[in-house]
């Protein structure tokens, strides 16, 4: 049938305009990486010298083999338990599922510096777990500012992205295949494993190849984690590069993106050959089918505490230390925390006009600005649907590349783009500036779960609609949109949640009327205001806890 | 002799204008508040105040917390109503904003105000910063003014924080020389116990640690006695002092006197030292872009950044005050008084552009990195 694929004028216009979006702060750090000046300087001059800075640094091999190492591994953590999370909630009759549910997507709204933070006050060296630990267990096993400490918090933290890719594609899959292993004598482990996960091979691929460039990004954790011992990964080390010769020197920053989209541009060819085969997995067909669970039996309790541990050990023991922090006004060795107790901390925030201001801003841009994002999205995932063309190619690839920015080099490029395109200019200083940076930052995410929906939609539907003689336009809105809309809806809310976490990305657009809360914590950071900052992260994390609940209790379904 | 008539009457025409100019000025000085124009100001100085209100607005890019500038900020809009549009960024974002903006020629900001005096004087010896000869000149010491483009606006000493439940009373250190022979006396005991910036990965710490070192050239050991003891290098003062606070780590070097007031008052375990043998003293460097939207509104921020009254509230919101005649605990007097001649003021000026050179900042880490290898 892809012969009778229609409306290609219109699904390159839109491809056309994507990349015009994409390639434009990508071509301008490209550019920017052989050049001896930043760009705009009319001294800068064509040349191999940043290259030759960075490739001659053993600081920057270092990095690269740290970052490297952190992928992998938490990839490794994090879709194995991303996987399991989605299987016991969407496919079993494990206790406490709408309880778990939302709380499952806090780690995705937690800023990972201040979840870091978080850690230092529980677990680090005098974190008062720690010192309550060596009272009574000894020495404490773990050491919060180790290596493997840090790829296990990032997998741990991570697995919320995978278990919204794979839960969503679960519920999509009828069960009866699942019902008939289970029939025939299979155990629940067997029936995740040889029959659901393997069904939703497709979202998981997507979200491990995900992950994996989230590896790549990861500031925050390394930030604080590895400042008082070195450890560098590459969005670290950039920072390094900065005030290695004093003054910012952009085409060193812009080397280092080079190398991580060097490193993107396969991981895109490999995700490709192994989706080729996507066709395999298409399971929402045109009859309806009533799921049912699988029954856990003497693993329902087990499978509940595995989650509530993760849990606790993901979310519960960071927020402890946030919000410990946010109510003392000292912390740690020779401390009474009772003598300490005070409301300061947020009574000060209140007094802080950029604080309120950027609350409001940050709820816009969430929600609104998402659903505008997550439109977005949907326009260039049904341009690309259902069309084998060259033009489907291009655009998978460059889709990736913003995401091989680090979030503050991409703040800075789209700040520049912003800066040096004329049209542009007078809109930088508003929160449009700020969103377009979001959507394009978070582009790949978006779109794949867009896209996620889509593969799971079976062509005859669209293929009936068509031969009834509706046009394109007509199949897409009338069967293919409504067909993926709780994916939306469900991908409109992940948006949401990331857009409020987003931290790194604004700076640069940072200004009276742009303040969110992302660049408001990172920017007072830097000024050492930690209390604000705690309170600033607590207040940001209730808040969206209860719209969540709200939310769900108003009967919004996440999942179909 | 028509021609000397001529030019007579043009001169008293132009006497009888200056008189009119001048009464209609007298007016419209009435109008204001009796103290808007301090002592000292050339008569003509109405004019930048009327020019500076017409541009309605000063916008102005900072290091300095919103938090801690508000009070100036509402005494300044409050004086001459023009309102103040504060950013609030880190000095390497200010940067980089400001030399982008500079060059798309969508002008940038009236004031660029950072506690990294070296990009500052950067920036400046780039060509981006505003010619203008302040009237608060005279009151502020020579080494504060740059070629009348780059001024200093405080006087922060550089100060050791330690935690007394950690450190005994006999360990503090009261000097460079004695925190250096207590980390070699007892680095066991101090064995990551130290924590400074990274002069790598910061542009603070990397000035901080050279001008140590151009003040006593015995740093060098400092810095050997703290690579023994294992220490602990950050990027940011707030970390520093936040885990010193909680007793991770006891004692920090070089921390803006400025942060360690605060978080004295509120960690009762913190104490601030300023060694004895010498203090660096920082300051924030202010100056008026050369591609600001509203330079008038600039200079009048400037010049009231400078004054005794704009003064007067820095010194109370604990960011130290840089004028001799400023009175309170938070001044250079109160801080000269303190030191004697122990105080080494950064100077503002092209010296600091030494250490932007790519070859000679290269050489301080390679040396650094090696006095701290164990």
């Amino acid at each position: 049938m892809s012969t009778a694929v229609a409306g290609t004028s219109t699904r390159r216009i839109v491809i056309a305009v994507t990349a015009l979006f994409v390639l434009a702060p990508i071509l301008l750090i490209t550019y920017q990486s052989f050049l001896t000046a930043p760009f705009f300087d009319p001294k800068a001059q064509l040349s191999l010298w940043a290259y030759e800075f960075v490739f001659r640094e053993p600081d920057f091999w270092r990095a690269l083999g740290t970052t490297a190492m952190l992928a992998v591994g938490m990839t490794a953590i994090s879709v194995p338990l991303g996987a399991l999370l989605a299987f016991l909630m969407t496919r079993t009759d494990m206790p406490g599922r709408n309880v778990l549910e939302p709380l499952l997507l806090v780690p995705i709204f937690l800023s990972p510096l201040v979840l870091a933070f978080g850690y230092v006050v529980t677990i680090g060296p005098v974190g008062f777990v720690t010192v309550w630990w060596k009272q009574y267990l000894g020495n404490p096993v773990w050491d919060i500012y180790s290596f493997s400490s840090l790829v296990v918090i990032a997998g741990l933290t991570h697995a919320p992205h995978v278990y919204l890719y794979a839960s969503s594609a679960l519920r999509s899959l009828p069960g009866d295949l699942e019902e008939a292993a289970r029939v025939t004598g299979a155990k629940p482990g067997r029936v995740a494993m040889d029959v659901s996960l393997p069904m939703i091979t497709p979202a998981l691929l997507f979200s491990g190849v995900l992950i994996f460039f989230l590896g790549f990004e990861v500031f925050g954790l390394p930030l604080i984690l590895g400042d008082p011992q070195g450890l560098l990964v590459l969005s670290t080390y950039l920072y390094k590069l900065t005030n290695k010769l004093g003054v910012p020197s952009y085409q060193l920053m812009a080397v280092v993106v080079m190398v991580i989209i060097a490193v993107a541009l396969p991981l895109v060819f490999v995700q490709r050959l192994l989706l080729r085969t996507a066709q395999r997995f298409i399971a929402v067909r045109g009859k309806a089918v009533r799921t049912n669970l699988v029954a856990l039996r003497a693993w329902r309790w087990p499978a509940f505490l595995l989650i509530a541990g993760w849990f606790a050990g993901t979310v519960m023991l960071p927020m402890m230390g946030l919000v410990l922090r946010s109510f003392v006004s000292s912390w740690g060795l020779g401390i009474n925390l009772i003598d300490v107790l005070t409301l300061d901390n947020y009574i000060e925030l209140f007094d802080d006009s950029e604080v309120v201001s950027a609350i409001i801003n940050t709820l816009a841009i969430a929600t609104i600005g998402g659903a505008l994002s997550i439109g977005c999205y949907t326009v260039i995932a049904l341009a690309q649907h259902r069309w084998t063309s060259a033009w489907v190619r291009f655009a998978d690839y460059i889709v990736m590349l913003p995401r091989a920015m680090p979030g503050i080099v991409a703040g800075l490029a789209i700040f520049w783009v912003f800066l040096f395109t004329k049209p542009l200019a007078p809109l930088r200083t508003t929160l449009f500036a700020v969103w377009v940076a979001y959507t394009l930052v978070w582009l790949a995410y978006g779109l794949r779960l867009v896209q996620s929906a889509l593969l799971q939609v079976a062509p005859e539907l669209e293929e009936a609609a068509r031969v009834t003689g509706a046009g394109l336009g007509r199949a897409m809105r009338d069967v293919t949109i409504p067909l993926i809309k709780h994916g939306m809806l469900a991908a409109w809310l992940l948006i949401l949640l990331i857009f409020v976490r987003e931290y790194s990305t604004a700076v640069y657009l940072l200004g009276p009327g742009t303040e969110v809360i992302g660049s408001l914590v990172v920017s007072r950071w830097g000024g050492g205001a930690i209390d604000i900052v705690t309170c600033l992260s607590c207040i940001n994390v209730a808040l969206i806890s209860l719209g969540l609940l709200v939310a769900l209790r108003l009967g919004v379904k996440l999942h179909g | 002799m028509i021609s000397a008539y001529s030019i007579s009457g043009t001169l008293q025409r132009a006497a009888f204008a200056a008189v009119a100019g001048f009464m209609a000025f007298g007016v419209q000085i009435q109008s204001l508040p009796a103290q808007s124009l301090p002592a000292g100001y050339p008569a003509d100085y109405q004019t930048l105040v009327d020019a500076a209100k017409k541009e309605g607005t000063v916008t102005v890019y900072a290091t300095t917390d919103a938090k801690a500038a508000a009070p100036l900020i509402k005494d300044f809009e409050a004086l001459y109503g023009i309102k103040i549009e504060y950013n609030d960024l880190n000095s390497t974002e200010l940067y980089n904003r400001l030399i982008a903006e500079s060059a798309a020629g969508t002008g940038t900001a009236d004031i660029s105000w950072s506690s990294a005096p070296d990009l500052q004087i950067k920036l400046a010896a780039d060509g981006l910063a505003l010619a203008y000869a302040s009237p608060e000149i005279p009151l502020l010491p020579k080494w504060a003014v740059m070629e009348n483009m780059a001024y200093g606006t405080t006087y922060e000493p550089m100060a050791i924080i330690y935690n007394k439940s950690q450190v005994p009373a006999e360990d503090v250190p009261q000097s460079h020389k004695d925190l250096a022979k207590l980390l070699a006396t007892k680095a066991a005991a101090y064995k990551g116990k130290i924590t400074a910036y990274d002069p790598e990965r910061s542009g603070v710490g990397f000035l901080m640690m050279n001008r140590d070192v151009k003040a006593d050239p015995a740093s060098w050991d400092l810095f050997k006695a703290m690579g023994a003891a294992d220490i602990k290098v950050y990027t940011s003062a707030g970390a520093m002092i936040e885990k010193v606070g909680s007793g991770e780590h006891s004692i920090a070097y070089n921390i803006f006197a400025s942060y360690g007031l605060l978080s004295i008052k509120k960690n009762p375990n913190l104490v601030m030292v300023w060694p004895k043998d010498y203090t660096l003293i920082a300051t924030r460097v202010a100056f008026i872009p050369s591609k600001a939207k509203h330079p008038a509104a600039g200079k009048l921020f400037l010049d009231y950044l400078l004054s005794k009254r704009g003064q007067s509230i820095i010194a109370k919101g604990e960011l130290f005050s840089i004028r001799g005649d400023v009175e309170g605990k938070e001044t250079a007097k109160a801080v000269d008084d303190l030191l004697g001649d122990k105080a080494r003021p950064i100077p503002v000026s092209r010296e600091l552009l030494e250490t932007l050179e790519q070859s000679k900042r290269l050489e301080f880490l390679n040396q650094w990195q090696a006095a701290i290898k164990k």
